[in-house]
């Protein structure tokens, strides 16, 4: 149910992120999604690659002094339509779950649009946040479709 | 430039010739070398492994043969194990930064409040402080030397005193224009803030009465000299101290403003090779060793200031016969001086073991932007302190700073950097840059 997300630390200096890029460039990885978050003093990239990436992207990275670690997040499929977000939103909402972060990823999956979000809640683990929304309907993307985009 | 008139507080003792000063120095050793044998344990075991015995030290030419005392030694007798009178004589603590995350602490007898007094009186009249002065005290108050240290001493030369303590840019310069100060006592990178600050804040120069100020607590430079006396058209007076020894006013600068005069009569100063320890002669560059000889509650044999600088005995065109010392041209150790606290390395170090998951790999760096000291703190990402939200991270990365803050004494500025981005050498490494030129002479 959970796919497995990258995430580098950026200093603030201009050229850090042309750092990033071309490393994976260098290394033929492509990646399926990218967010950045930004703040005063540092940024983060989270970047989303196929499965066979993952492991040379972070041993990539940190051999060149990138600091990067892998997590799990959801990565959630909704109508591409009106109200397609906001009805899973509005799960989340009425289950008592905090979204820490969530970003799209520019692909389509039939007709669902992708998100990657990262949930957390002081009732639940995130095994059990999982189960929920798929017990609702909610559609999860798996590693393995993640792969085949 | 206002024109500076030659005041002296105490001529008999500042002109005193040489000579007859050579006695007095020689006869308060004596005492003051008495004194600790006999009451306090670490100086005599320390005279009785060197094979010294009080009467072995006939005058001031004796002095060498006495031991060094360090910094370490306030930090292992913290707080009162360097006392040489019952805690009950002791009528004030002051304090300053150790090397680690405790303070040092200085313990002073009436006398010495009262010696103290009189070295920053004389230090305020040699810049033209008086009765009639309105003295605007912009040290902070507080065990940090430089508040109480100026105010005594302002109060002993008669002059009004606004204890302004430090900090409130707007309302220092609200007070010194609507009452009228006349001279001024703060850090010179202050200073200049607040020279540049009164022009931003739409003030004419010419409403401003100050004639004087006595600057020191920090390193500081001719050209900061020359840009204070240009921006509030006054005469910028170094001053010199520090907590084990008194705190300001061990030396001052008078007039001629070549050199500070060391309050000779109360302290006695050598320079010696920082490596090796051997006395230097005077005109040659090495650390400044300062030995109290009039103090009671805590008096220091032979203190390694690790400032280095020169002596000069020469006659000074002032008339005062004291030796005169350089500015600070450096130091031995790794000792910063931010914003007037002290702060040293290993007390980062200390803060950052403390924390868990932080590796004690950092980096300092120190500039001067505006006047004012910025210091940056790079602390290498761990695995442990890294996530992927930005929360998680901020978390961290604000309680290193408010550790800091607190056991510093400091704002600094955190910045997590790279793993291993922060270059590891072999033996001692390199932990600071400083970008602010201010000990190059």
């Amino acid at each position: 149910m959970f796919i497995t997300q990258i995430t580098v630390y950026l200093e603030n200096n201009q050229g850090t992120l042309r750092s990033l890029t071309k490393l994976l460039a260098e290394h033929n990885i492509d990646m399926i999604a990218l967010s950045i978050a930004d703040t005063l003093h540092f940024g983060l990239a989270r970047v989303l690659v196929r499965e066979k990436d993952i492991e040379p992207a972070i041993a990539a990275l940190r051999e060149n002094g990138f600091m990067a670690k892998t997590n799990r997040v959801l990565c959630v499929g909704v109508q591409n339509q009106p109200a397609g977000l906001d009805s899973v939103l509005a799960i989340i909402e009425d289950s008592d779950i905090s979204i820490e972060y969530m970003y799209s990823l520019n692909y389509i999956l039939g007709s669902r649009a992708l998100l990657v979000m990262r949930l957390s809640s002081e009732q639940m683990t995130s095994e059990q946040i999982a189960e929920m929304l798929d017990s609702k309907g909610v559609t999860l993307i798996n590693q393995t479709e993640i792969n085949r985009l | 430039m206002k024109i500076s008139e030659n005041k002296i507080y105490d001529p008999a003792i500042e002109c005193m010739d040489r000579e007859s000063l050579r006695a007095l120095q020689s006869e308060r050793l004596r005492a003051t070398v008495a004194h600790v044998y006999a009451n306090v344990p670490v100086y005599r075991q320390r005279m009785d492994e060197a094979g010294v015995k009080p009467e072995d030290i006939r005058g001031i030419e004796d002095i060498s043969k006495l031991p060094f005392t360090n910094k370490t030694d306030l930090r292992d007798q913290f707080p009162f194990g360097l006392l040489a009178v019952p805690q009950s004589e002791i009528v004030r603590i002051q304090g300053s930064s150790g090397t680690t995350g405790k303070p040092i602490v200085s313990g002073y007898t009436e006398n010495d409040v009262e010696v103290w007094t009189e070295m920053v009186a004389r230090s305020l009249t040699s810049a033209g402080a008086g009765k009639e002065d309105i003295i605007q005290v912009t040290y902070g108050y507080g065990l940090f030397t430089g508040g109480l240290g100026a105010h005594q001493g302002a109060s002993r030369v008669g002059a009004m005193v606004i204890p302004m303590s430090s900090g409130n840019t707007q309302r220092q310069l609200m007070m010194m224009h609507d009452l009228g100060s006349t001279m001024l006592c703060c850090t010179p990178s202050y200073a200049i803030f607040l020279g540049e600050s009164l022009r931003e804040m739409g003030y004419d120069p010419k409403e401003f009465r100050l004639k004087s100020g006595c600057f020191g607590a920090e390193p500081w430079t001719e050209e900061m000299r020359e840009k204070l006396e240009e921006l509030f058209d006054i005469n910028a007076y170094n001053i010199y101290g520090l907590t084990e020894i008194a705190g300001p006013g061990v030396a001052f600068e008078c007039p001629a403003k070549n050199g500070m005069h060391i309050n000779e009569d109360h302290v006695y100063a050598e320079i010696v090779d920082p490596a090796t320890g051997e006395p230097l002669p005077y005109g040659e560059s090495g650390e400044l060793v300062l030995t109290t000889i009039s103090k009671t509650g805590m008096p220091m044999l032979r203190y390694r200031t690790h400032d280095i600088c020169v002596l000069d005995e020469t006659p000074c065109s002032c008339g005062r016969t004291h030796v005169r010392m350089s500015r600070i041209t450096g130091r031995t150790d790794d000792m910063l001086i931010i914003r007037g606290v002290n702060v040293f390395p290993s007390q980062i170090e200390s803060v950052l073991l403390q924390i868990p998951g932080v590796a004690p790999h950092y980096m300092l760096v120190v500039d001067r932007i505006n006047s004012t000291d910025r210091l940056e703190v790079q602390v290498e990402l761990t695995d442990e302190m890294f996530s992927d939200t930005v929360a998680d991270i901020q978390k961290i990365k604000n309680r290193i700073t408010e550790q800091i803050k607190s056991v510093v004494g400091v704002a600094a500025i955190v910045k997590l950097v790279p793993p291993k981005s922060i270059p590891r050498s072999e033996g001692k490494s390199k932990r600071i840059i400083d970008n602010r030129g201010l000990t190059s002479k």
